[in-house]
């Protein structure tokens, strides 16, 4: 009988240890539930772009990226944009891309303002804000930096001017 | 250290036992006491206590303590009180904790947040305790089951006589006549009020409501499935909680999942004065929200960006509060509402001023319009759309956000009589916004040739009501329930029976009778009396009281 | 004449035929030593008219229950007026049952008194019949509140038996260290008592009165963008501010003895919802409260408890231990079964959880933690009578807060059931 005790306390503890374990260890590394941050991964999306294309995060993996929302309506979002353009065209040829996502507008406006532009950089289309909400925003424009190991280094809430931007993708491209 | 156990009449205990076994005589310190003796589990050894015990002993020996577990819910109490100091993270849907506290509270606030304990009941610590106390609850209960069911199952009718004379019922008489019909017959008596009688001649033991024993186990397994089942909802694909917001009359995916929602149409209804009592006369008070909703499954191009979804129609609800829908372990529940109507199209018509004439009408949408119309003879271009309407700092008409709180499309016009290239008309549905914008002016010319206009409310769509739903999935209810209802199943089982027993020999023509209860003297102490008068002997029933302390 | 009417006058004839058994039970009690009387028989027969006027308060009650019931078309359980009116049945009803069981006459001594302060306390808030928010309108509105409130009932009456517990064995004369700890909180439970009636007391004074206050309060708030916005609410007072709301101007103020403005400011921390008036009550109850305490102690020159001591003699403690005990083990399951489970299988349906750490509902696990560590500690040596008896004074307590104090203080999803 004593072995059999022996037996049923090892297994019950073990049990504990494990089911206990998994609930503690579940609120210490609990999945950050808020919007993603410095160290997280971007939510992945799959969205269609300008050039009528489907775009998923997935396609640019391994590259260093910038991830801008943008609208018409959002004035230091339009002053930007310029600057975007010039860095792309800086970094062309490098394992480098911009994503510029639209604060899903509606289709009129859009296209009318990237007539205008003239911007070359993937411009893609956001629908009913759902890419917009898995990524938390709460004011525009937001840029996110992501390392090309797939995590984020920096998200700027603001406008950007070309300056700015430089210094972090030179950064980026560092990594 | 070498440590008796053997009872003098023959029974080898375990160590730790407090009550022999077999004949229920006490052991060990008990034996030296004269007061009313401690019937806790039966005196027998509980699994944990063992001589030389190792480090495994050690643990279990921690959780296997009732004081260990009443400590652990004294301070799970104290931890839970914190966390209704302010309110917790989860329950505001907007805001940002990280300010929250501070703003609103003040350095206390800011404390508080920085603590974590915005989060109490989702911190390591809180559930390190929930988690311990669902460790006592299988140690515990295991540790004293067994060895009561063992020592409940094989009692001796005839105990020795300290044991009976220990007990906390306790009656002695000089009995003339036969002693085995006076057993014989008070057994019959006890049989009537519903014991289980066994005789062993001289000797007796009734016993009545042992399932009542079990009561406790069973309550503590139930709590464990409980905490199982919530902690099951961690299994991916076990739980989910979203919520939608649902515009009228628009299918809108609900994420995560295959399924597509449309609310065809939300009302709130209020209570009418004459529902009212005075006091809250001219108040609005809710009487009623719903949502007439569909549920769709997707059959195709779910995920495709360049195609429309195809739905198939698999269920639909008038969701109200109380009353959610649901549909194969998805629940969509009334959460919140927005009634403030919006603009949705408008179905204006393309006046000529100078002969009067109107062409059309033609619908506009506000979000989605069409590149051109053909209204009669002529043909309009949309150039270009604003939803918020404004003249930027640069002197170019711009939009100041997404929502069609101003809006206003930029037409060119052709047809007979235009130039070629056409004529520039900038159209304002909203009167509002063409008087303060001064929609004429800035048309100049062609305002005096053509007007577009709405002519009447009835070419005015408005969206309904916008209603917000919660999507939940949560596989683990059923078995919440059912660990629920086990634990109930305890909880009455426990309080609402007693296991009573009542011992007793006859020596040399002198009865000594002991009787036990887990709860409720009284009514040990009544049934005892009664019987007792039905063989002629008049007890009151306090006097069978021997003192001591009651569990 | 309506339903409601009806009821109405059933509620009053309830509460007197309360007033009057306890009136009763006094008599029992404090006539056995009168003279010329076998001191047996007269508790015998005083008792027993007690418990039967009592019991025709119950029933005057239940049909108070009935008849706004059907006047009203849902169950009176909906706010805080017919929550405590019902909370005061439930108590009757569970000192009902255990009268059966223990046929202890006594009991009644201190669960009338109680069953009338809440009586009293509900009358307090607004009476009128109130059409149900839409959240309110469930089957699981009469399941879920009428269980939980039986099941505090007897949590009630536990306090109430380990009251009389305390006041029985509590040596009053004692000098030592330990006599003289539990005599001051004997005296200390007794005082606060006497403040809750008081605040009842100052409520209707001042209503009676019709006095009257009103103040403009400014309250500044900061929005996300940073910009300050005031906005102003009219507060209405209707006990004479000691403290008016924090950052407001007086409209219009009745005087009282004098006192022709407001003496005091809240404190800007205070800032929860009419933060103001809930201090300025509390304050004025801890005053009445105080001066009533003083007046007692004035006129029998010694502390309550021991005056109330001596007409407890001849009770058998221990059976009041068993009983206050034997309550608390009856009201624990239905009180689980009530106040968690029926309220998880409502709330997984009004508001798509079974559990959401709401304060209310926090607070009703407490109380079960409390009484199950309660019910643990019985079975261990040395937590009965006195400890026991403390205990289950404190849980009251607690089951009061969890009612009454989430409301005034925390509120939540239950706001509904508020002041």
């Amino acid at each position: 009988m004593g072995a059999s005790r022996k037996t049923v306390q090892i297994v019950i503890l073990i049990g504990v240890l494990l089911i206990g374990g998994y609930a503690i260890g579940k609120t210490l590394f609990a999945d950050d539930q808020g919007p993603p941050g410095v160290g997280d991964r971007p939510p992945d999306f799959s969205l269609l772009g300008m050039d009528g294309e489907v775009h998923n995060l997935s396609d640019y993996e391994g590259k260093a990226l910038v991830i801008n929302f943008w609208g018409t309506f959002c004035p230091p979002c339009v002053e930007e944009m310029p600057e975007f353009q010039r860095q792309y065209e800086k970094w062309r040829g490098e394992d480098f891309d911009i994503l510029a996502i639209n604060l899903s507008e509606a289709d009129l406006p859009v296209a009318n303002f990237v007539r205008q532009m003239d911007l070359d950089y993937p411009l893609l289309r956001d629908v009913n804000r759902r890419t917009e909400r898995n990524y938390g925003l709460r004011s525009y424009p937001t840029t996110f930096f992501v390392k090309k190991d797939g995590t984020i280094m920096e998200v700027f809430v603001g406008g950007m001017t070309e300056e700015q931007i430089n210094e972090r993708v030179e950064r980026l491209l560092e990594t | 250290m070498f440590q008796n156990t053997k009872c003098e009449c023959g029974h080898q205990n375990h160590v730790g036992t407090v009550l022999c076994e077999y004949c229920g005589k006490p052991l060990g310190e008990e034996s030296l006491s004269e007061e009313p003796l401690e019937m806790r589990y039966d005196g027998v050894a509980r699994r944990s206590q063992k001589a030389n015990p190792s480090w495994i002993d050690r643990i279990w020996n921690f959780f296997s303590s009732v004081k260990i577990a009443v400590y652990l819910i004294v301070i799970t109490l104290l931890g839970s009180t914190l966390g209704t100091i302010y309110p917790q993270e989860s329950t505001f849907l907007s805001g940002d904790p990280t300010t929250y506290y501070e703003v609103n509270y003040g350095l206390p606030g800011k404390i508080y947040y920085a603590l974590g304990l915005s989060r109490t009941y989702e911190s390591w610590w809180f559930i390190t305790l929930l988690v311990m106390i669902g460790t006592s609850l299988v140690i515990c209960s295991l540790d004293r089951v067994l060895p009561l069911y063992r020592a409940l199952n094989k009692q001796s009718i005839r105990k020795h006589l300290t044991f009976l004379k220990r007990q906390r019922v306790v009656f002695t008489r000089d009995i003339p006549g036969d002693p085995e019909e006076f057993v014989e017959k008070l057994g019959e008596q006890l049989k009537r009020k519903g014991y289980r009688v066994n005789r062993d001649g001289t000797a007796l033991l009734a016993e009545k409501g042992r399932f009542s024993r079990w009561g406790p186990y069973i309550n503590h397994i139930g709590l464990i499935l409980f905490l199982l089942a919530v902690l099951a909802r961690s299994i991916p694909g076990w739980y989910m909680d979203s919520y939608v917001t649902l515009p009228e009359g628009e299918a809108v995916e609900i994420k995560d999942t295959n399924y597509y929602i449309k609310n065809e149409k939300f009302t709130v209804q209020y209570y009418t004065d004459d529902e009212l009592p005075d006091e809250l006369k001219g108040t609005l008070r809710a009487k009623l929200y719903e949502t007439k909703a569909v549920l769709y499954e997707c059959t195709a191009y779910c995920g495709d960006l360049t195609r429309e979804p195809e739905l198939k129609e698999v269920h639909r609800h008038d969701i109200i509060v109380n009353d959610p829908l649901s549909y194969k372990g998805l629940h969509a529940y009334q959460f919140d509402f927005d009634e403030t109507p919006k603009l949705k199209a408008v179905k204006p018509v393309l006046v000529d001023k100078q002969t009067g004439e109107s062409y059309g009408p033609f619908e506009l949408s506000m979000t989605n319009p069409e590149i051109s119309y053909q209204v009669g003879p002529y043909t309009l271009e949309l150039r270009d759309q604003f939803m918020e309407f404004a003249i930027g700092e640069n002197g170019k008409p711009t939009t100041l956000s997404r929502e069609p709180n101003a809006p206003a499309f930029f037409f060119l016009i052709k047809g007979p009589g235009l130039p070629k290239e056409g004529e520039s008309y900038l159209y304002f549905p909203r009167e509002i916004d063409k008087v303060r914008f001064s929609q004429d002016q800035i048309n100049r010319d062609i305002a005096d040739r053509f007007e577009i206009k709405v002519g009447s409310m009835e070419n005015v769509v408005l969206s309904g009501a916008t209603t917000f739903l919660n999507i939940r999935v949560d596989t683990a209810i059923p078995y919440v329930w059912v660990g629920a209802a086990i634990s109930m199943i305890g909880l009455i089982l426990g309080f609402y029976w007693q296991h009573r027993r009542i011992w007793l020999r006859i020596d040399d023509g002198k009865l000594t009778l002991g009787a036990h209860t887990n709860k409720n003297w009284f009514g040990m102490r009544g049934d005892v009396a009664s019987a007792l008068r039905k063989l002629d002997i008049v007890v009151e029933p306090k006097s069978l009281d021997n003192g001591g302390n009651k569990t | 004449m309506s339903f409601l009417e009806f009821s109405s006058d059933a509620f009053i004839a309830a509460f007197f035929l309360y007033c009057f058994g306890f009136l009763f039970y006094m008599i029992a009690i404090g006539g056995k030593k009168w003279s010329n009387r076998d001191p047996e028989q007269h508790v015998k027969r005083w008792g027993r008219v007690a418990y039967i006027v009592s019991t025709l308060g119950l029933v005057a009650h239940l049909a108070f229950f009935f008849t706004r019931w059907i006047g009203a078309g849902h169950i009176p359980t909906s706010n805080m007026y017919e929550f405590m009116t019902f909370l005061g049945m439930s108590i009757m009803i569970a000192f009902t049952v255990i009268y059966s069981i223990y046929r202890s006459p006594l009991l009644g001594m201190f669960a009338l008194p109680l069953t009338i302060i809440i009586v009293a306390y509900a009358s307090v808030f607004p009476q009128e019949v109130q059409p149900l928010i839409p959240a309110l309108n469930s089957i699981w509105l009469k399941i879920h509140v009428t269980t939980a409130a039986l099941g505090e009932a007897f949590f009630a009456v536990g306090f109430a038996a380990g009251l009389m517990y305390l006041l029985r064995v509590v040596d009053f004369k004692g000098k030592t260290k330990e006599a003289r700890r539990a005599q001051r909180w004997v005296e200390f439970t007794l005082y606060v008592i006497i403040v809750v009636i008081s605040f009842i007391i100052t409520v209707f004074v001042f209503r009676g009165m019709g006095y009257e206050a009103e103040f403009k309060q400014m309250q500044v708030n900061i929005d996300s963008r940073g910009q300050e916005t005031t906005t102003e609410e009219n507060v209405q007072y209707t006990m004479p501010p000691i403290f008016k709301p924090y950052n407001s101007e007086t409209i219009s103020m009745d005087s009282f003895i004098g006192m022709k403005q407001p003496l005091l400011e809240t404190p800007y921390w205070m800032d929860g919802v009419n933060a103001g008036r809930k201090l300025n009550t509390v304050v004025w109850s801890i005053i009445a409260g105080s001066l009533l305490y003083g007046l007692l102690r004035l006129v029998f020159r010694k502390p309550l408890g021991a005056v109330i001591h001596p007409a407890m003699e001849g009770i058998d403690p221990e059976d009041l231990d068993e009983i206050s005990y034997r309550a608390i083990a009856i009201g624990f399951p239905i009180f689980t079964l009530g106040a968690l489970i029926f309220a998880m299988i409502w709330a997984n349906i009004a508001w798509s959880r079974f559990w959401g750490w709401d304060p209310k509902e926090v607070w009703a696990l407490i109380t079960w933690l409390y009484y199950s560590a309660y019910l643990h500690l019985r079975l261990s040596r040395g937590w009965q009578g006195h400890r026991s008896a403390w205990l289950a004074v404190i849980g009251f307590v607690i089951v009061m807060f969890t009612l009454i104090g989430v409301n005034l203080i925390i509120a939540g999803l239950h706001s509904y059931a508020g002041v």
